[in-house]
């Protein structure tokens, strides 16, 4: 028995990108094991597959379940309608973005399929091993699972949200009729209401500008607003900011908010406390702005610059808006 | 109404994380009731204090000596525990095993119209256990409740996704996980803590069949610290992020 199949997210009919980079990146060299095992896909819910090829690497299957029952994420109708296709893909591996639905939809289907879930695993993890390793105790250690069963789920962490290239293959999409039953006893998503969705969320996001209690007042946040949205990046907070009512939890970002993991995070104000830390650990680079010199944040800091957000911050909008326009 | 309420507990901010040796230096760590789980307990009793009737029960898989933490839990309003003693260590899936075992024990045959769960522990934060108890249990779920109304026919239950909000309606007998946000849980006062002495605190013997579906093999520290690159002004560390690094 092998083969990985990968579910492939979709909102509002478009394949999200987060399953975009893990499927690429299940293709590329590095996942070397993957390489030996054939990768298909599973798209549930109505979604346009023209052009899937331009985005896909590789050469697959991709199951696609076009019911309209399925358009918002169903629990019930998903875990039934995944569940039958990874029996009938005889495949070892079924294998998520690590998202707010797989975080829902993952354990349904370990306990459901009697399966291992390996879950957040960062990358690179050993799927043909059936291993994962993530960060636990607010990011200060690692800790290595190891499945003991033959077949396997994953929820795998996105890594710097940069985009991964893609190879060149032929894609094959094969129809399924809606294979969910009774539903009755489940709860039903009735809405979806999409927010500024000229930002990214911050946990997706490839830049994140985020602001602590050193920011001042929930004003000054509109500074860090216009620089994400110059470097196409989101805002995030600490929880300090948070809990004075200036942000929405929905940008925390720390042990009791989101785990981020941007190309670059940017943190302005912030005296960098272990439970903040506990959610930037995925962070390419990470750069500080501070007026405390001896700030913990300039322990973890590729980069700093020590002085006063609210005169640093305007001088380096002013510096980003001279680049993008020679850009 | 009859509200199970699931908690556990993990590190205080204070306690000092230390791998000796592969495994997890216990003599520095103070335990505490898992943040999420505040939340999850406070809107529980909040409902039964709404409705003016029903009870609050607390389940927990646990050591056998949380006995004193639970008497803590049961000062935020609950009216009794039930204990599920382990020893050993397990994975996500045998602890919502557990927890199921001791739910149906508890209520019998009837299930409690309502459980409420931490979306997460702060210490492994595998955001596993709550789903696979509801699973297991049969009844509907909801996963990190940052809203919830009553309806006549359940709930409306409203959650974060990436950009947006899901909006749920769901029908009794359900499992809400809950996010930070839901609440603000209320202080402790000294007569809750006094009342809790003589609250029951019920010890339930599960048992597990069979091996986890998850070991964990190691543990191991992470050095955090890089040598900061303190640059003169805004102009440098644009030039760095842009030229040397090609972030932006």
């Amino acid at each position: 028995m092998s083969g990985i199949l990968v579910f492939l997210e979709q909102r509002d009919g478009m394949v999200r990108q987060a399953s975009i980079d893990l499927w690429n990146r299940l293709q590329e060299p590095a996942a070397a094991d993957a390489e030996r095992q054939p990768l298909s896909g599973i798209i549930a819910g109505p979604a346009s597959t023209v052009g899937i090829e331009t985005v896909l690497s590789g050469s697959c299957t991709i199951y696609h379940v076009s019911s309209d029952l399925l358009g918002l994420y169903q629990p019930e109708q998903y875990t039934q309608t995944v569940a039958e296709l990874f029996e009938r893909s005889g495949c070892s591996s079924l294998v998520f973005a690590d998202t707010a639905l797989s975080r829902d939809l993952a354990p349904r289907l370990s306990v459901r399929l009697g399966d291992s879930l390996l879950s957040g695993c960062s990358w690179p993890s050993a799927i043909g091993a059936g291993t994962c390793s993530r960060s636990v105790y607010s990011g200060s250690v690692v800790a290595s699972f190891a499945a003991e069963t033959g077949r396997r789920i994953y929820t795998i962490s996105s890594q710097g949200s940069s985009a991964v290239p893609r190879k060149e293959g032929a894609i094959v999409i094969i129809p399924v009729d809606d294979l969910s039953g009774d539903t009755t006893r489940a709860s039903a998503v009735v809405q979806m209401i999409a927010m500024t969705a000229a930002r990214p969320d911050v946990s997706e996001a490839g830049i994140v500008v985020a602001g602590g209690r050193g920011m001042g007042s929930a004003e000054a946040f509109a500074m860090l607003d216009e620089l994400a949205g110059l470097l196409g990046g989101a805002v995030g907070a600490s929880r300090a900011v948070v809990d004075q009512g200036w942000r929405p939890h929905s940008e925390q970002i720390g042990q009791t908010g989101k785990t981020v993991a941007p190309r670059l995070y940017l943190a302005c104000g912030i005296s960098g406390s272990v439970q903040h830390l506990a959610g930037t650990g995925g962070a390419g680079t990470l750069a500080a702005i501070n007026s405390d010199r001896h700030a913990p944040i300039y322990d973890v800091a590729d980069f700093g610059i020590v002085g006063d957000v609210h005169t640093v911050i305007p001088k380096l909008i002013k510096e980003v808006r001279e680049f993008l326009k020679k850009k | 109404m009859k509200i199970a309420v699931t908690v556990c507990f993990v590190p205080d901010t204070a306690s000092v994380i230390d791998i000796v040796d592969g495994a997890l230096d216990h003599s520095r760590l103070n335990l505490v009731m898992n943040p999420y789980d505040e939340y999850a307990l406070e809107e529980a009793v909040r409902i039964r204090e709404r409705h003016g009737k029903g009870s609050v029960t607390v389940f927990s898989a646990a050591p056998a000596s949380s006995t004193e933490l639970l008497r803590k839990v049961l000062a935020r309003g609950a009216d009794g525990a039930v204990l599920v003693p382990v020893e050993d260590a397990i994975d996500p899936c045998q602890t919502a095993m557990l927890l199921s075992q001791a739910v149906s024990g508890f209520y019998g045959d009837v299930l409690p119209d309502l459980v409420f769960s931490g979306k997460k522990s702060t210490d492994f934060q595998s955001e596993q256990v709550p789903v696979m108890l509801a699973e297991l249990l049969g009844i509907a779920s909801v996963s990190g409740v940052t809203a919830l109304k009553e309806t006549a026919e359940g709930f409306d239950a409203e959650r974060e996704i990436e950009n947006g909000i899901e909006c749920s309606s769901v029908k009794l007998p359900a499992l809400f996980s809950v996010e930070k946000g839901l609440n603000t849980p209320r202080n402790v006062s000294i007569r809750a803590v006094m009342e809790a002495r003589k609250k029951p605190i019920e010890i339930f013997p599960a048992g597990l069949e069979g091996k986890p579906h998850v070991r964990l093999i190691g543990l191991e520290p992470v050095a955090r610290k890089k040598q900061c690159r303190f640059v003169r002004d805004e102009k440098e560390l644009l030039g760095v992020l842009s030229d040397e690094l090609h972030l932006l």
